[in-house]
């Protein structure tokens, strides 16, 4: 049987962050140029960003990427 | 020519209604009655010829449009869809759905396809043209044409057999068939997106 390597899971902290500045998700989707629905799916964990999105999101907060994204590890 | 497009479609989409009534009128009424009319009548059953022809012509136009000008597509057929894309989340989810209606839908064309080819008959055989002592038959058969052949002479039956089950391919017109498709892909589409959707927001990444 061949040994599948971890399936890794992208956590974020994207809601604290949001909430650290006081954005509601509307200002921060229009701040990032998403729509509400994208930013409600990220912090809920359903939509993983694009690299793109992700360092956008990380420039907008002014901060480094693994700041708001982090991977764990996913029991199989 | 955009602009030229977009006056056609409009046109076209204005006339609709029109050409809709028009067509339940005809079909209530007949359209031999209107022809014998003078006056004012005669006047509006020229103009309703008229205006047909003219949106027969500009459907030809629009969908030839379709086919050719992806711009055209994307500006029409898109929004007839209600496919959105407003940013990276909704074009992966709509490439999701699109993959799932395209699926589903050549399943059920291939099931079709079946449906079409396929013939069976039951039938029941007079007890003096018995084969083997057995009266009841069963005939299968595959039937493939490229082409319609309704008007080809078909041999005359002559045996005297009674029918118990007949199935010679779908019983609906291939207009229908067309018709029907166009619905399923649209309604696939958006019950896949909205089901998607869903998933999201309950967290869950995967089909």
């Amino acid at each position: 049987m061949p040994k599948w390597p971890p399936r890794l899971k992208i956590v974020n902290r994207l809601h604290v962050w949001r909430a650290e500045h006081r954005l509601t998700q509307e200002q921060l989707a229009k701040e990032i140029g998403v729509t509400r629905a994208t930013i409600v799916a990220i912090e809920g964990g359903g939509y993983n960003p694009s690299l793109e999105l992700a360092f956008r999101i990380a420039r907008f907060f002014n901060t480094d990427i693994n700041a708001i994204f982090a991977i764990e590890e996913e029991a199989r | 020519m955009k602009r030229l497009d977009s006056i056609f479609l409009k046109v076209f989409l204005y006339g609709l209604p029109l050409v809709i009534i028009l067509a339940i009128f005809s079909y209530r009424y007949g359209l031999g009655r209107f022809q014998g009319l003078a006056g004012n009548f005669k006047l509006l059953y020229n103009f309703s010829g008229l205006v047909f022809a003219i949106w027969m012509l500009l459907s030809i136009y629009l969908s030839v449009r379709l086919m050719v000008s992806g711009s055209f597509r994307n500006l029409v057929l898109a929004r007839l869809t209600f496919i959105r894309e407003r940013d990276e989340r909704e074009v992966m989810l709509t490439g999701r759905a699109t993959r799932k209606t395209f699926l589903t839908s050549l399943a059920v064309l291939i099931f079709l396809f079946f449906l079409s080819c396929f013939q069976v008959s039951i039938y029941r055989l007079p007890p003096e043209k018995a084969v083997d002592g057995k009266t009841g038959i069963i005939s299968l058969g595959f039937g493939f044409n490229l082409l319609e052949y309704s008007h080809k002479v078909l041999p005359q039956e002559t045996l005297q057999k009674t029918d118990i089950f007949s199935y010679a391919g779908l019983p609906v017109s291939s207009t229908a068939v067309i018709l029907l498709l166009i619905i399923w892909q649209i309604t696939s589409y958006n019950f896949s997106m909205q089901r998607l959707m869903r998933n999201e927001q309950r967290g869950d990444q995967g089909e």
